[in-house]
């Protein structure tokens, strides 16, 4: 396969006085699927950018296989992108957008349409190859981009928040098959989205990027369980923010003493970062520390919003069958069910 | 993202300007060149402009003009934004008759077009000065029924609709209070446009024997060149600050945008 | 849709044509009857008329007289000088479309939108001065090139000559060419070109494989309705030419006028239709054109 490894160093990009990039590094393995995941604005369109060649870093280095290529133009890079949306080539077929990467290599007519098809069938589009782009629906556009992305065997793929403009079906349709395709290929791949799910559903890794800076790269689970920073912790999944004090390593919540994980002050007030599923809800006759705001059922498990005696909202995600006492209103106690806790500053 | 800010300089964005720009303004500044000359001292004055302004014929000839085009924005205001909103809601059969009808004029040179009205009016008409707006209106109807077409199209006209029909808007209201003003960029657009185009018309009204601004300079140009070339370059000026003004209140988002 | 209830009988039916005909035309009719009374009829009548002879009878003698001379000349010289002014004012124009919508900042736009807005509808007698004024003997170009060593006119020219008018011409070809044209230079997604590069096509191979394929439809509809426009163009040639340049436009203006007299006196009329045919082989398969790449536009 002609997979290659992608790396960047110290790379910074500035737009008017805007840092896009600021001394950004990233390294992905070969065959490895690396998601960039931030809020609209935090770069990491830019970073694909750069990789493709199609923004120039104001410093900094893009290294293929340890090849710097930081100064080869983006027609010269050997990397597939696939866009938002609207990229295909409306004066073209489908087959000829897919052999366009090839024919652009002197590949002869015949070989880069075997190649065409071989792509559509993968995507399971053969059969709509001598139609013209507009004529198709938005999933199977981008598929043709995928497809297209990928006949010429690029070194990297670049996925630039390609689901983005797609219904919520299609889009996990779609995205299962990306990461189907990328693993079958085993194409080094870079993928920018904006949608926690879709970054942790089919990556490797996933970076979490915030005003130009790589806050952390890890596996799904790890960003998930141990976020490094507040912002991940928020960012990622749901997150209860929970006033508490904290002294000697100890933060008090609900009335029990849980160990305090690193980061933030030793002592004085906190806020306890709680995943929805560490915290349980039970109904109480007594005074319990809460009252039930709402309850959404969502299937095998339910979502309880439940206000503490001081005014925290605080969000619980349990199993539907403990839930059936927990109408709104009702006085409950609220226990958390890990023994360490997260804590950030107020 | 982060947009780039390209305050670089575009040569070839330079270039082309001064080449149009050459193009456009040697013989606008010429022709000014003459109209402020005033040959008795040999120097230059505003003589010939205070000549136009203060001639009788001037007031009269402008007034009619403008009146006569306010009439042809009247009738785009009240016959053409009503029934076109309307074909967007409704899905009538006539809309695709009335979208082709409205492009038209488009086909027919004004000369012939011309000739046509000349055979076909009954006295009452072709009598009434009143028959110009409604030709105006035909001149403009293709430019004017796309850029409003362009305004109905960007907003989703059936949810607004029903929104201020079910808050208790009658139809009227609706229109007039609702729908206007959430296209009111484009209504400019099509009202500047159609101003412009009634005012500046020379070729239909004169081959009916009108008289208005734009034909009246012809006269003039008959014992007072140097008049007719003042009140020529202020009829190249007056559409131009009108269209100025009026686009300066169109929001940008109307003229089609780039991403 | 309406679907009406029908009750069934003669009368209730009537009732329900009624009712679809104040829901689905009513609304429209007061358009419909302008377009109707101040476009079709007109149109419609003209083209009647020159079918009449003189004592009203069907004929196509008209339309005999109107393809012989000097109206013969006048269609050759219309259809020239709208195909010249729409020919060298189509690549220049569109150049510059480009590079305003591409590198020119929002401001600068919608400025050019503006003037181009008006430049497009100048004509007749002020353009005529403007160009006396540069162009004519005692121009500042004229004496400008005289100058330089380039009397203009030493020969035969003059801005009332074929080769004045289409110079003349272009002041409002230009523009209009700007103005028709953007929208397509608008529609060219940036996405485009970057998927291009991304592919590995250099800047010339975008243009080549997909920049001018996709532009090529609207030039060629821009082009038409130049013509178009040069072809019925009327107001700037009767200012500048004296009856030495035989244009279609003109002569029917003449005839209208009753300035020149014909002993057919429909003839106007049939040179009027010949106009419409000719100006609607131009025209329509422009509007065509812009239908069907609206389709890539739209979205």
């Amino acid at each position: 396969m002609s997979s290659k490894s992608l790396s960047l160093k110290n790379i910074s990009k500035r737009f008017g006085n805007v840092n896009a990039l600021d001394n950004f590094n990233l390294e992905v393995g070969v065959g490895e699927l690396v998601a960039l995941l931030g809020p609209s604005g935090c770069g990491k369109t830019t970073a694909l950018r750069v990789v493709a060649g199609l923004e120039h870093q104001d410093a900094g280095t893009v290294l293929v296989a340890d090849k710097n290529i930081s100064d080869v133009p983006a027609h010269k890079r050997n990397m597939g992108m696939v866009f938002q949306a609207y990229s295909l080539f409306p004066n073209l077929t489908v087959e000829e957008n897919v052999a366009f990467g090839l024919q652009m290599r002197k590949v002869s007519k015949h070989l880069r349409l075997k190649k065409a098809h071989e792509l559509l069938d993968l995507v399971g589009l053969d059969s709509q190859s001598k139609r013209f782009t507009h004529q198709l629906s938005g999933g199977q556009q981008q598929r043709v981009a995928l497809a297209r992305a990928l006949a010429f065997e690029p070194e990297i793929l670049l996925l630039d928040e390609p689901l983005s403009a797609l219904d919520a079906q299609v889009r996990v349709n779609l995205r299962e098959e990306i990461r189907r395709l990328q693993i079958s290929l085993g194409t080094t791949t870079l993928f920018v989205t904006h949608d926690q799910e879709e970054a942790m559903a089919i990556s490797d890794r996933v970076g979490v990027m915030n005003n130009g800076v790589l806050e952390q790269i890890d596996t799904p689970d790890a960003l998930y369980n141990k976020p490094a920073s507040s912002f991940v912790a928020s960012f990622v999944g749901t997150m209860n923010r929970i006033p508490a004090h904290i002294s000697n390593g100890m933060v008090e919540i609900f009335g029990s003493k849980v160990v305090a994980l690193k980061r933030g002050n030793e002592s004085g007030k906190v806020h306890a970062l709680i995943r929805p599923e560490s915290i349980s809800v039970v109904a109480t006759t007594t005074q319990g520390n809460a009252k039930v705001l709402t309850r959404s059922f969502m299937g095998a498990s339910s979502n309880i919003i439940c206000q503490t005696a001081d005014g925290t909202i605080v969000q619980s995600l349990m199993t539907s069958a403990s839930t059936g006492d927990l109408l709104p209103g009702s006085s409950v106690q609220l226990r958390i069910l890990s023994s360490e806790v997260l804590v950030a500053n107020v | 993202m982060a947009k780039a800010l390209r305050i670089k300089f575009q040569p070839p964005l330079a270039i082309t300007l001064l080449i149009l720009g050459f193009f456009v303004f040697l013989p606008m500044l010429s022709a000014f060149e003459y109209s402020i000359r005033t040959p008795l001292t040999g120097g230059y004055g505003w003589t010939h402009y205070i000549w136009a302004v203060t001639e009788e014929d001037f007031l009269h000839y402008i007034l009619r003009s403008m009146w006569l085009a306010g009439v042809t924005v009247l009738i785009t205001l009240f016959v053409l934004v009503p029934t076109m909103t309307w074909l967007h809601l409704s899905n009538s059969k006539v809309r695709g008759l009335i979208d082709g009808l409205s492009l038209l004029p488009l086909v027919i040179p004004v000369v012939a077009f011309a000739v046509g009205a000349q055979i076909s009016f009954p006295e009452f008409v072709q009598n009434t000065v009143l028959e110009l707006p409604f030709l105006y209106f035909v001149l403009a109807l293709p430019y004017a029924y796309r850029s409003l077409d362009i305004g109905l199209n960007s907003i989703p006209l059936k949810t607004i609709t029903e929104a201020a029909r079910s808050a208790g808007a009658n139809w009227l209201r609706t229109i007039t209070s609702v729908i206007i003003p959430v296209i009111r960029g484009s209504v400019m657009a099509t009202i500047a446009l159609t101003f412009a185009l009634s005012l500046g018309e020379y070729t239909l009204t004169v081959l009916l024997h009108w008289d208005t601004f734009p034909t009246w300079v012809t006269y003039v140009a008959q014992d007072n060149i140097l008049g007719a070339i003042a009140i020529s370059m202020m009829s190249l000026i007056i559409p131009f600050l009108i269209l100025t003004v009026i686009t300066l209140f169109v929001p940008e988002r109307t003229i089609q945008g780039r991403k | 849709m309406t679907s009406q209830v029908i009750e069934g009988g003669a009368p209730s039916r009537g009732r329900a044509f009624l009712t679809s005909f104040m829901k689905n035309i009513l609304p429209a009719a007061p358009l419909l009857l302008i377009v109707g009374f101040f476009f079709l009829f007109p149109i419609t009548r003209l083209i009647y008329v020159s079918f009449l002879s003189n004592d009203n009878t069907f004929t196509i003698d008209n339309f005999k007289t109107a393809i012989q001379e000097p109206y013969r000349t006048g269609f050759i010289n219309s259809i020239k000088i709208g195909v010249f002014s729409a020919a060298i004012a189509a690549f220049p124009g569109a150049l510059a479309a480009y590079f305003i919508e591409t590198r020119g900042s929002s401001k600068l736009r919608r400025t050019i939108a503006v003037m181009s807005g008006v430049l497009a509808n100048t004509g007749g007698v002020p353009l005529a001065f403007m160009f006396y004024a540069a162009l004519g003997i005692q121009g500042y170009l004229t004496k400008a090139l005289k100058y330089l060593g380039w009397d203009l006119y030493s020969g035969t020219f003059s801005l009332g000559s074929f080769v004045g008018l289409l110079i003349v011409y272009l002041y409002f070809q230009l523009p209009l060419m700007v103005i028709v044209f953007s929208p397509a230079i608008v529609s060219l997604r940036r996405e485009w070109s970057e998927a291009a590069r991304n592919l590995g096509a250099s800047q010339f191979n975008y243009w080549i494989r997909i920049g001018i394929p996709l532009l090529f439809p609207s030039f060629i509809a821009s082009f038409l309705l130049l013509f178009a426009s040069g072809f019925s163009a009327y107001a700037t040639a009767n200012a500048l030419t004296v009856g030495n340049l035989p244009l279609t436009p003109l002569q029917i203006g003449g005839l209208l006028d009753g300035n020149v007299s014909a002993a057919q006196l429909n003839l106007g009329k049939a040179l009027g239709v010949v106009m419409i045919v000719i100006s609607a082989c131009a025209v329509i398969p422009y509007l065509a054109i812009q239908r069907r790449s609206a389709k890539w536009q739209k979205r």
